[in-house]
């Protein structure tokens, strides 16, 4: 019993950090209806940039946090106006292709720039163990958890009533209409890119606080993905939570079954998913027309 | 004056080799390749010999991402099941290495079923996905499987000796190399211009006007699977006793990717596509590195630190510029000089 609830709690806490990642995949397949495969890759410069901050500048926890927000604010836009928006127009495969060509570009920039070895990231905090019933839960793993649970809060409170909110998911209904109403298409492609960023950059972050940055990080990208199939590639707040089950089905799997079970848990789920739900438990049925 | 290719009959639109001057240059690439192993030292070869293995693999993919419109993010998948096939039967059961070629063929033909049901229901982007989720899994089954595969440490490979000939010299198996790629090339180019190929491209174009014609979407989308899976794994197998040595590091995820690549880049759904694609995206690390030594010492020691990671950002490189500004590939530009070569100084 106590190894389960070790293994449950410890899945909700890198569940997290793929619900995060997922969500960053979800805003932008809803804004822009292209898959990111770039995604991990830009989580783990977010990361790295935290750690540069942190070794460099200063390793106060707030000026860690706000340099790696504005540097994936900046990342995010970067990509979208230099790489995304001249193939605005573009058929899906020629779209998703380019993200796959800038996955493979960022990881390898990533090696260049930075070097090959593992890095902690040393903020002085989140590595401290509370015990919650006997059970040993690290502080970074609860703020995790609590990250995530704030920001479906008030990622649903935007999309529900912030008037930026309701012209994304217009544009992510029907662009044309949205256009005709006065919406900016590519601002709000720009938002998303740069929202995206962000959330999985604090996924990232926190990847790096609980465990080590690496350039294998880049497969935490890979990883969240069954996260987003699971929770429908179109639903923000169901692929965050699609992470937690991801997580906790990874942990049980690898707990019970073996570590070899754990690194395709995920991806054993998604086939059955798309099998059973293509567009996921929380996603919306793709109509087609003739 | 010449005012265009004008085609009379269907025979001589699906005409393998339409013009003589076709036919010459056909020949005389061949005997080039034919007498390439004489000509060229150890270095040039072994770039010949991967050439060889990856027009056979891209020629593959081809069928599948090219023809038929299915795209496949795991094709790696089949690479590595193709090797483990071949190094299994003739390393560890020491069956013939036709048996073995033969297994290489049909173990990943008989997976891409498995991977294959998927498609019957799903499109786009949701098949891509399940492929790459294909890929993860195959590469743990093969660790899991440790009494058939010796896990991790993988499996050592011989080149093979077939019909009393032994390949193990480089030229020989240069030879074996070109005779597969060849026969391949032909292979797909036939698929193309029969009765199953079009009915792939007719899926590719528009699934449900195909569907309205008469054709059975879940056969035909099986079967390019199957074949397309079939050519990968020998080329899987070709790749493995090219590296002598057979493991799941061996054939890494970006495989797929550049396979991707030397289709983008060469133009998708087209045959000499694919093997113009493989030429630049095999040589070009190659090419890269002589120009940047031309500049200068210091540049190519740069290159030889970070080479792998250069080579990879090449790749993503090539595929965004390609994607972005040449959308037709190697083969749309070469259609581009063709035409304008032909027509100038009109415009048409």
């Amino acid at each position: 019993m106590q190894y389960l609830i070790q293994l449950l709690i410890s899945g909700l806490a890198i569940g997290a950090i793929y619900g995060l990642i997922a969500m960053g995949f979800a805003v932008i397949y809803k804004s822009t209806g292209l898959v990111n495969f770039a995604q991990g890759e830009m989580t783990m410069i977010t990361a790295y940039i935290a750690w540069t901050i942190s070794t460099t500048v200063s390793g106060n926890v707030f000026v860690v946090a706000i340099g790696a927000i504005l540097a994936a604010v900046a990342l995010g836009l970067i990509i979208e106006r230099l790489v995304m928006r001249p193939m605005l127009g573009e058929p899906v495969f020629a779209t998703v292709m380019v993200t796959i060509g800038l996955a493979v570009i960022l990881r390898s920039a990533i090696n260049f720039i930075w070097d090959a070895y593992p890095h902690g990231l040393e903020l002085g905090m989140g590595r401290g163990i509370v015990h919650l019933g006997g059970i040993g839960v690290r502080t970074g793993q609860l703020a995790v958890i609590a990250t995530l649970l704030l920001l479906l809060a008030s990622i649903w409170a935007f999309f529900r009533y912030s008037k930026v909110g309701v012209a994304m998911r217009a544009v992510a209904a029907d662009d044309r209409t949205a256009l005709l109403m006065g919406i900016s298409a590519t601002r709000v492609h720009a938002l998303a890119w740069a929202a995206s960023s962000v959330i999985a950059g604090i996924g990232g972050v926190f990847f790096a606080l609980s465990y080590d940055l690496s350039p294998a990080m880049f497969q935490l990208g890979l990883r969240a993905f069954p996260a987003t199939i699971l929770g429908g590639l179109d639903a923000v707040l169901g692929s965050g939570l699609g992470g937690l089950l991801i997580g906790i089905t990874e942990n049980l799997a690898g707990g019970y079954l073996g570590s070899g079970m754990k690194e395709v848990a995920g991806f054993a789920m998604i086939i059955v998913v798309l099998m059973v739900r293509p567009f996921g438990i929380f996603g919306e049925r793709d109509i087609e027309r003739v | 004056m010449r005012t265009g290719d004008y085609k009379q009959s269907y025979g001589e639109l699906v005409a393998l080799i339409d013009s003589p001057p076709v036919w010459l240059w056909s020949a005389v690439l061949l005997l080039a390749l034919i007498a390439a192993p004489f000509v060229l030292n150890s270095y040039a070869l072994s770039f010949l010999m991967i050439i060889l293995i990856t027009v056979t693999g891209a020629l593959g993919l081809n069928i599948l991402t090219g023809y038929t419109g299915l795209i496949s993010l795991g094709h790696v998948g089949f690479l590595v099941t193709g090797a483990y096939a071949y190094a299994v039967l003739v390393s560890r059961y020491h069956m013939p290495p036709l048996v073995g070629f033969l297994g290489a063929g049909v173990v990943p033909a008989l997976a891409s079923l498995i991977v294959g049901a998927p498609s019957l229901r799903l499109k786009g982007l949701y098949l891509a996905i399940t492929t790459l989720a294909f890929s993860f899994i195959i590469n743990t089954v093969i660790l899991e499987m440790r009494w058939l595969t010796n896990g991790a440490r993988g499996i050592q490979v011989q080149r093979p000796e077939m019909f009393g000939i032994s390949f193990d010299s480089d030229a020989a198996f240069t030879y074996l190399c070109l005779a597969i790629a060849a026969l391949t090339l032909l292979g797909t180019l036939n698929i193309r211009r029969s009765r199953v190929g079009r009915a792939f491209v007719a899926i590719r174009d528009n699934d449900t006007a195909a569907r309205v014609m008469g054709i059975n979407l879940h056969a035909y989308k099986l079967l390019a699977f199957v074949t397309s899976a079939f050519i990968t794994g020998i080329a899987g197998a070709l790749y493995g006793i090219y590296l002598s040595f057979v493991s799941v590091e061996g054939f890494p995820f970006l495989l797929s990717i550049e396979a991707l690549a030397i289709l983008i880049v060469g133009g998708l759904g087209s045959a000499l596509g694919a093997v113009l694609g493989t030429v630049l995206i095999v040589l070009l690390p190659e090419a890269t590195r002589l120009v940047f030594s031309l500049f200068s010492a210091q540049m190519d020691a740069t290159f030889a630190t970070g080479a792998q990671e250069l080579k990879s950002m090449l790749y993503g490189l090539v595929i965004i510029l390609f994607l972005r500004f040449q959308p037709r590939g190697l083969v749309g530009a070469w259609h581009d000089i063709k035409r304008a070569w032909v027509h100038w100084p009109l415009r048409y």
